[in-house]
């Protein structure tokens, strides 16, 4: 939600005048460009637990961030109050980068941008308020979405639901004089599950995540919910550990889009680059993959977890397309990485509170769908594996190799899914994995569930992908 | 402590019948340096009162960090009309007077504060950044490091009588350096230390080593995957004592999503199998005199001579499962020593081939059943001696049957760590390459 000036204004009690004295005071040292982030967050939470809705509570989040650049080089302090004393004490703290620097290069980002946000091109309209609706307004949301999750199997022992809300209302301004504000909702449901079934003790997760308001919280999306939790139940009491080893791997729509954030996103993102430890750092204008493959990271989705109006340095949400035709064709910048290339931030320095400088980070990223039939390349494998479930991925950005906990699938023997699998960690190198595309499936789903990436700091993010069939992934297994 | 005396008695004026006050301050200072020049710097002042509140056999929490006393009071009457909303559950209470700490006066009782902290000067600091650097070296591409330090502040009361403080300063220099080889393949490696106290922190050699073990990492080869004894480095073998923990925690318990349910006093490791907690050791990092309840921490087995002896169980879950009262959580756990190891080399000469885990790349486990598939990269070892590194490699089992083909434990763990897990050898793991 984009509101009107002198909300944030008045939220943070400064004015413009006051704001460009503070920058002067950042920049008093000799540093080539500054900028304030002010955030006030309010968070919510309910948790439903043994049948009730026995624990919940509020968070309040306040407070101002400066940042200090002498040429790619940060100084960065932040205050917990808005008055003008403490926010003075930390633009002085953050300008101690360029006073201790012998060299200092003056910070230039081509076209500032003076235009006041746009209320109309607002990515996440809020519906019903999370702030100001009575807590007691989702109770019935938890209790109706539990029950119904019981009445679906009675091998169910324990449920959990957990809801979580918050709204950021944002004000950022800069040494360009580039005054940007925003409220950014967010809402997450989760739900787990422990099932028995005679001495076997097996658990179910799921979750989505939006930015949206409280309207969220419909009967299609419990229903939906419900149903994802008892989902494939069977399978995973029936479920065995794979023989492990080198072997193709098919990843299902949706999901599987972690893939891209641990194999590629993360390589892309130019800090890593600009650091040169990014086992992509000399590959720019070069086939990484197979033609055909177009992979983006993208602000713009409506509603999406991923979705910013601004960046967390004020410049414009943004679809970026990193890889066209199998072609690396751009990387993910924030002002520092953008200056050093030479080219237009893409909107995607991000950062976890007021209480961090921004760096590259991924928002929404996925592949575009391909022209293959998904039940094809499950065809094309006469022993494999098929995954669409998981956890949690991990890379080491200078040796690209990744890895992905899968929480499900299936082996493949001759074409076909038999046996379920799970609880297995996938590992593969990402140039390679990602040179080993073997086909890509025309069913792109964009995964909702709660990612959430941890890059020395946390955001949120989302992913996703169509059917992909990889030559040769190595399976952890017995 | 006057405001939090204040919040206190104004949500008991607002109808909160019981209630638990914790206020913190933090105060970090950072210098981060890139290839030999210092990159950032960072400078961050944290404030924050969390609030728990009891109202009607109703429970909520709830945090501020805006602390001025206008502010605190309509957030506090906000936060008592809410828990008011919330079902009710008779588990819900301050725990019992008798259990919370009352030597936790002045919160400096474990030595954990350096008043060497109140000396240091941005220069200082800068000094102490730079001189750990190994920048340049031959094949070093780039060399990223930190040094940082912070103290901390915690004051808890509630409306019991309870009183107690806590403070404690921290010390840290990390670097990672990559390293290329002459194709052009890149390797990483890190390297850290952090100690309450400055004297004891190894600023020296911090990023030589980083750089040793990122060249060490030079020249992996593939090894079949089958069963080896898996040796576990001391810096990452906390990877598979943590879920262990997990186990025993009440709320996993209560859930049924444990695969120590019902293992109390029963005989599920290995004899020579003790895990201690020892949190009130003067001067060690993470020690504790109470948890966030409050309530006091004592040193105890957790599993002693492969026995379970405790559960992880706070006032509530000690009430939903009707059973005493423990501790919250494991505070400063340590692994007892086995075989007549004393050093990793003593491991390896102990059980001659393997595989060295020297780090862990992502991977999980099954809270429920307890199975885990871990990516890692180490050493392939022979006769005690490391042939070649080893990577893109995974390790896949149950931990219980891992944990039942212990074979050694050594004495070398490292104290800037908060569990105190020295090297481990376990025979017959499942490795998939």
């Amino acid at each position: 939600m984009i509101g009107e000036k002198n909300y944030y204004l008045n939220i943070f009690q400064v004015d413009v005048p006051s704001l460009d004295k503070l920058i002067s005071e950042a920049l008093a040292t000799g540093g080539g460009y500054a900028d304030l982030y002010f955030e006030n967050t309010t968070y919510g939470s309910l948790l439903l637990r043994d049948g009730a809705v026995t624990s919940g509570g509020n968070h309040i989040d306040f407070g101002v961030g400066v940042r200090v650049l002498s040429g790619e080089k940060t100084g960065y302090a932040y205050s917990e109050s808005t008055a003008w004393e403490d926010m003075l004490s930390s633009a002085r703290a953050a300008a101690q980068i360029a006073s201790s620097q012998a060299e200092v290069s003056p910070y230039g980002t081509r076209n500032p941008s003076r235009g006041e946000p746009n209320p109309s091109a607002d990515r996440y309209p809020i519906g019903q308020p999370w702030r100001g609706t009575p807590m007691s307004a989702f109770l019935p949301f938890l209790q109706k979405l539990e029950a119904d999750v019981r009445s679906r199997d009675n091998r169910i022992v324990k449920v959990i639901v957990n809801l979580a809300f918050q709204v950021s209302d944002i004000l950022m301004y800069n040494s360009q004089k580039e005054l940007k504000w925003d409220t950014r909702p967010m809402g997450s449901v989760s739900l787990s599950a422990v099932f028995k079934q005679g001495d076997l003790t097996e658990n179910k997760s799921t979750s989505r995540s939006f930015r949206c308001g409280a309207e969220m919280l419909s009967q299609e999306l419990a229903d939906e919910m419900a149903s994802e939790i008892v989902k494939g139940i069977d399978d995973r009491f029936a479920a065995k550990r794979p023989k492990g080893g080198q072997m193709p791997v098919v990843m299902g729509a949706g999901a599987s889009g972690i893939l891209l954030h641990e194999a590629m996103g993360h390589a892309f993102e130019a800090d890593f680059n600009r650091k040169g430890t990014s086992i992509f750092a000399d590959k720019m204008g070069k086939q990484i993959c197979p033609k055909g493959i177009q992979i983006i990271d993208d602000g713009t989705l409506r509603g999406n977890r991923g979705a910013l109006n601004y960046d967390d340095e004020g410049i414009p949400g943004q679809k970026t397309y990193m890889v066209e035709d199998g072609v690396l064709t751009s990387y993910l910048h924030d002002r520092i990485s953008a200056t050093h290339y030479g080219v237009k931030p893409t909107g995607n320095g991000r950062r976890e509170s007021f209480r961090y400088a921004p760096l590259p980070r991924m928002r929404a990223t996925y592949m575009e769908s391909g022209s293959a039939k998904a039940q094809d390349l499950i065809a094309e494998v006469s022993k494999g594996i098929f995954v669409d479930e998981f956890s949690n991925g991990q890379v080491q950005i200078g040796e690209g190799d990744f890895t992905f906990y899968v929480k499900s699938g299936y082996l493949i023997e001759n074409g076909r899914l038999t046996q379920p699998v799970k609880d297995i960690n996938i590992i593969g190198n990402g140039p390679q994995a990602l040179a080993d595309i073997r086909g890509v499936a025309d069913d792109l789903a964009i995964d909702p569930g709660a990612w959430t990436c941890g890059k020395e700091q946390s955001v949120p993010v989302s992913c996703g992908i169509p059917t992909v069939l990889i030559g040769k992934l190595t399976v952890g297994g017995e | 402590m006057a405001l939090a005396r204040h919040c206190l008695a104004y949500a008991q004026e607002r109808g909160a019948q019981k209630v638990r006050i914790t206020l913190t301050k933090s105060l970090l200072n950072l210098v981060g340096v890139l290839n030999g020049e210092v990159d950032k710097t960072a400078h961050a002042l944290d404030r924050s009162l969390q609030l728990q509140l009891f109202v009607q056999e109703r429970f909520g929490s709830f945090s501020s960090n805006r602390l001025d006393k206008a502010n605190l009071e309509a957030f506090i009457r906000e936060a008592v009309e809410t828990v008011k909303m919330l079902e009710a559950d008779a588990c819900r209470d301050l725990p019992a007077r008798e259990r919370v700490a009352k030597d936790a006066v002045t919160g400096q009782e474990l030595g954990l504060y350096d008043a060497e902290y109140e000396t240091l000067t941005a220069e200082k600091r800068r000094e102490m950044a730079l001189r750990s650097m190994a920048w340049p070296q031959e094949g070093l591409i780039a060399e990223e490091g930190e040094y940082s330090d912070s103290v901390f502040d915690s004051y808890t009361i509630d409306s019991q009588g309870l009183e107690a403080r806590h403070t404690e300063t921290s010390f840290e220099i990390g670097y990672e350096s990559t390293v290329e080889d002459a194709e052009g393949n890149h390797f990483s490696s890190y390297w850290w230390d952090a100690s309450p106290r400055l004297k004891n922190l190894g600023l020296e050699g911090c990023a030589a080593r980083a750089y040793k073990r990122a060249m060490e990492q030079i020249g992996p080869k593939s090894v079949p995957s089958g069963q080896y004894t898996l040796i576990l480095d001391s810096e990452c073998a906390s990877k598979v004592v943590t879920p262990l923990l997990n186990a025993l925690g009440g709320y996993s318990l209560q859930q049924k999503n444990s695969f120590l349910a019902d293992s109390l006093d029963k005989q599920l490791f290995p004899e020579g199998l003790t895990i201690l907690d020892m949190p009130r050791t003067k001067g060690d990092t993470g020690c504790r005199l109470f948890d966030s309840e409050g309530v006091a921490t004592r040193e105890m087995p957790i599993i002693e001579k492969g026995v379970v002896k405790t559960y992880f169980l706070n006032t509530y879950i000690s009430r939903k499962m009707e059973m005493e009262p423990t501790i919250e959580d494991a505070t400063r756990v340590r692994v007892m020593p086995l075989g007549g190891c004393k050093t990793q080399q003593d491991v390896l000469d102990k059980v001659k081939d393997g595989i060295l885990v020297t780090g862990f790349n992502g991977g999980n486990s099954n809270p429920a059943t307890g199975n885990f598939s871990y990516g890692i990269e180490g050493f392939l070892i022979k006769d005690g001696k490391r042939v070649h590194p080893v990577r893109e490699m995974l390790i896949t089992g149950s931990f219980l049957t891992l944990w039942s083909q212990l074979v050694a434990v050594a004495d070398d763990a490292r104290p800037c760590l908060s569990k105190l897990v020295p090297t481990l050898a376990f025979k017959n793991v499942d490795f998939s390459a």
